[in-house]
């Protein structure tokens, strides 16, 4: 009787010693299995323009909506923007916490996370990583944050001077700034910050192969990822030429590509097996610069209400992205924090003809320039043609993408007398960057050209505020305020037309573009080619 | 002999100074790199910092001095975009543009010498109005354009050549072709009048007049004198073509000089744009200074006249 008794106790030990083996090699090693091991294949990107190494290092963020591209395949953060998370996807941390009132956030590392050195992540890297950022925003940060303690051997917290309510989403959005990516301290500091650009180590699903810069960056699956990695060797490479990369699409010899334009895109749909990807983007609108001026036709809200009626949206979505892209009624992107929806607006020839005449302009009036952003020149002559319709006459402007720019931080002194500028923006996070940079006096891209002194007032009061409610609140109510007042004539969004190749597995182009903060094909690590 | 050597590389030292002048101001009046560099809702605070991580807050007289120095020492700065060392930039993609340009030189070699010997040697036949044609049709054809209907023929239709990038001999057909065409024009052009001139010289009537046969009249005694001034022109196109191929490198995405210039000055990257232009004119310094001085040794008359 004693035999098998025993026989039975020895059994269940072996079997709960083999259970808690096999629990302890999944705990420690939870990323020997998902990545490396299952990655096959290649994936070949062609770039549209050319690469900036700065955009491999997270620490030098420069805050457009571009390094994301290659931060999420090398690097990663502890929370980011991912499918439809605006920029609390849980990557690197475990979970994470914002104290109730905003003074400190308190993040948890997920265990037997690596570097591609193999080192592991730690607190350290992520306190360096943050007090060593020098990237866009990186003032608002450090003005904010009073120290990073790390609390043990996977928490770190952030302990900020005040109220801090945007830091989760700013730290955590790609395409805004980089102190949430982390990157490993010790090698950073042995290799400095221009050799971390030309080598970079991250913890991201991909691991440096081949750095040859401005022209190719050739990766490999990391097989200490903490998710699975599908394809081997991902390459990005830069073709500035639109019509090479999408012979390169036609031909094999790219996966994916970014950026068909307008003329292409019949062509692109028709190849076999070509599945095109109109991710929407940025957001096209009117601005009328020092429009407060008494001898400014379009102080008269009738004016800038008679504009919006006389644009035909839709018919420049058609023209200009093939249909791809969306007439919305807001100017600022709907997959921002507190964005409002607002209906479309609509076009009524005889009822903007009617406005003007109220307002005093019965033959309508001669505008000096119609600048759009370069190069979307053909949206701008379409601008124009839609607002002759009804007597308002204006001539183009165009001008270089640097020039552009320099005359928009230039202020209103660069666009004197009656003038008409078509923006196209695309800011990620929240709608008071928008609201910064394109509408508030002295903003960095409005300058004096619109100075709206209540709504001013009122951002003002949002960014003081530590009450969610009452920011929202007051986010809505200013971002009405501009529309009902024409401030601002929304067109429409834009399409960023992108393609992917045969080899790519997917039912849908949003099987590969699910992330819809951005118009890349990020999270890379679950892309997946077919068997060759 | 010697003070003409020193007179030449003393001109030469000048020409390299105006240049690094012009373009060091050119490259400023396009505006404030810092439009392209910083994001739509950047701070005052950022674009001071940046401003000042590249030393662009100090005074333009400053900045050259500062340039100037360094190009003495052998260093172009450092890219904006690439945070590289300008000089490691362009030594990384010399190779590349040495390997098309020479291509590209040797199809217009091939091609314009040639064809300009026998529009010379058939004037006014129908030999030398194809060849005329030809040259016009190098001259007018837009590279870009060239460029494109190659791959379509030779990447898309045939299949036989890949569409871009560098790798195999295969990737520098394409482009050398395409930027070779437009050369082998000039070189037709100028290989048929220097004939031209050469087969109405009195030597050349003399030779005749011996009794040669025309082949090793032209052969022996015109051509070798006609291809005097055609390679000094090659030399200095193959400068032009291993540093200034920007649309062709653009087209077939080849990682060369060109490539590097068009995008040093699509992003305002003043460093990069300084480099590029400082080196090509060097090279093209260097190689008229190497002819000049290779003509006085030839002839003497140059030296005395000059």
């Amino acid at each position: 009787m004693r035999r098998p008794r025993f026989e039975a106790r020895v059994s269940f030990r072996v079997l709960a010693v083999v259970l808690l083996l096999l629990a302890a090699v999944s705990t420690a090693l939870p990323l020997a299995s998902p990545a490396g091991a299952a990655a096959k294949g290649k994936l070949v990107l062609a770039w549209h323009a050319g690469f900036a190494s700065r955009w491999l290092d997270p620490q030098e963020h420069d805050g457009t909506a571009t390094p994301d591209n290659f931060f999420t395949a090398l690097h990663d953060a502890l929370i980011k923007n991912q499918g439809t998370e605006l920029y609390d996807h849980l990557a690197l941390a475990e979970r994470f916490t914002v104290a109730a009132d905003s003074r400190s956030a308190t993040f948890t590392l997920r265990k037997g996370i690596r570097f591609h050195n193999g080192e592991p992540v730690t607190p350290q890297d992520v306190k360096f990583s943050y007090e060593s950022y020098r990237g866009a925003k990186a003032d608002v940060f450090k003005k904010k944050t009073e120290r990073v303690e790390i609390v043990d051997d996977r928490t770190v917290r952030f302990q900020f001077k005040e109220p801090f309510l945007d830091f989760a989403i700013l730290f955590g959005t790609a395409n805004v700034a980089g102190p949430g990516w982390v990157v490993p301290e010790k090698y950073y500091k042995q290799v400095g910050a221009d050799g971390f650009k030309q080598k970079p180590i991250g913890a991201g699903p991909y691991k440096l192969v081949r750095h040859e810069p401005g022209v190719k960056v050739e990766m490999e699956a990391f097989d200490g990822y903490y998710r699975p990695v599908h394809v081997k060797q991902l390459v990005m490479t830069a073709v500035p030429e639109a019509a090479t990369r999408v012979v390169m699409l036609e031909r094999g010899e790219a996966d994916i590509v970014y950026n068909v334009p307008g003329e292409l895109i019949g062509k692109v749909s028709k190849l076999p097996g070509v599945t095109l990807a109109p991710v929407l983007s940025g957001s096209f609108f009117i601005e009328f610069p020092g429009f407060q001026d008494p001898k400014n036709p379009f102080r008269d809200k009738r004016v800038r209400e008679a504009v919006s009626l006389a644009i035909d949206r839709r018919a420049m979505n058609q023209a200009e992205t093939a249909g791809h892209g969306r007439v919305t009624g807001n100017w600022i992107n709907p997959d921002v924090q507190y964005a409002i929806e607002w209906p479309e607006f609509e076009r009524n020839v005889d009822k903007a003809k009617q406005l003007l005449r109220e307002a005093g302009y019965p033959n309508g009036f001669d505008v000096d320039w119609v600048t759009p952003l370069p190069t979307f020149y053909s949206r701008g002559e379409r601008i124009i043609a839609q607002l002759r319709e009804v007597g308002i006459r204006g001539r183009l402007q165009t001008m270089e993408r640097g020039i552009f720019f320099q005359r928009l931080q230039g202020g209103l002194k660069e666009f004197p007398g009656t003038q008409i500028i078509l923006h196209g923006v695309r800011i990620a996070g929240s709608w008071s960057f928008w609201y910064e940079g394109y509408f508030k006096c002295g903003g960095f891209n409005s300058r004096d050209r619109i100075c709206v002194k209540d709504l001013d007032a009122k951002f003002d009061q949002y960014e003081r505020s530590v009450s969610p409610t009452e920011r929202k609140k007051l986010a809505e109510e200013i971002q009405r305020g501009i529309l009902e007042n024409h401030y601002l004539v929304p067109v429409f969004r834009h399409a960023f037309v992108n393609a992917i190749g045969p080899r790519v597995v997917a039912q849908k182009w949003q099987d590969v573009f699910p992330t819809v903060t951005t118009g890349y094909a990020y999270p890379w690590e679950d892309l997946k080619v077919k068997d060759q | 002999m010697s003070r003409f050597i020193l007179r030449r590389v003393l001109y030469s030292l000048v020409t390299l100074f105006i240049l690094s002048a012009t373009i060091f101001v050119i490259v400023r009046l396009t505006g404030d790199p810092l439009a392209l560099m910083a994001e739509a809702s950047a701070r005052p605070e950022d674009l001071d910092r940046i401003r000042h991580q590249w030393g662009l807050d100090r005074s333009w007289p400053v900045q050259y001095a500062t340039f100037m120095q360094n190009a003495f020492k052998g260093e172009l700065g450092k890219s904006f975009n690439y945070r590289l060392p300008v000089s490691e930039l362009y030594f990384q993609r010399l190779p590349n543009s040495l390997t098309l340009g020479i291509a590209a030189t040797l199809i217009s070699l091939l091609i314009g010498v040639p064809a300009g010997i026998i529009s010379a040697v058939k004037v006014n036949t129908w030999w030398d109005y194809v060849a005329k044609g030809v040259a016009l049709l190098g001259l007018s054809i837009p590279g870009f354009w060239l460029g494109l209907v190659l791959i379509l023929v030779f990447s898309v239709w045939l299949r036989w050549l890949p569409t871009s990038g560098a790798g195999d001999w295969r990737h520098v057909v394409m482009p050398a072709l395409a930027l070779g065409w437009y050369f082998a024009a000039s070189m037709l052009r100028l290989t048929r009048s220097s004939m031209l001139e050469v087969l109405g010289s009195e030597y050349i009537k003399l030779a005749r007049l011996k009794g040669l046969p025309d082949v090793v009249v032209i052969a022996m005694h015109a051509f070798k004198n006609a291809l005097i001034p055609v390679f000094t022109l090659a030399g200095v196109n193959l400068v032009v073509m291993v540093n200034a191929a920007v649309i062709i490198e653009v087209i077939f995405a080849w990682p060369g000089i060109g490539r590097l210039l068009y995008e040093g000055i699509f992003q305002r990257d003043f460093p990069l744009v300084q480099g590029v232009v400082i080196m090509a004119g060097f090279m093209i310094v260097a190689i008229n200074l190497v002819v000049d001085i290779l003509y006085a040794f030839i002839d003497p008359r140059i030296r005395l006249t000059r």
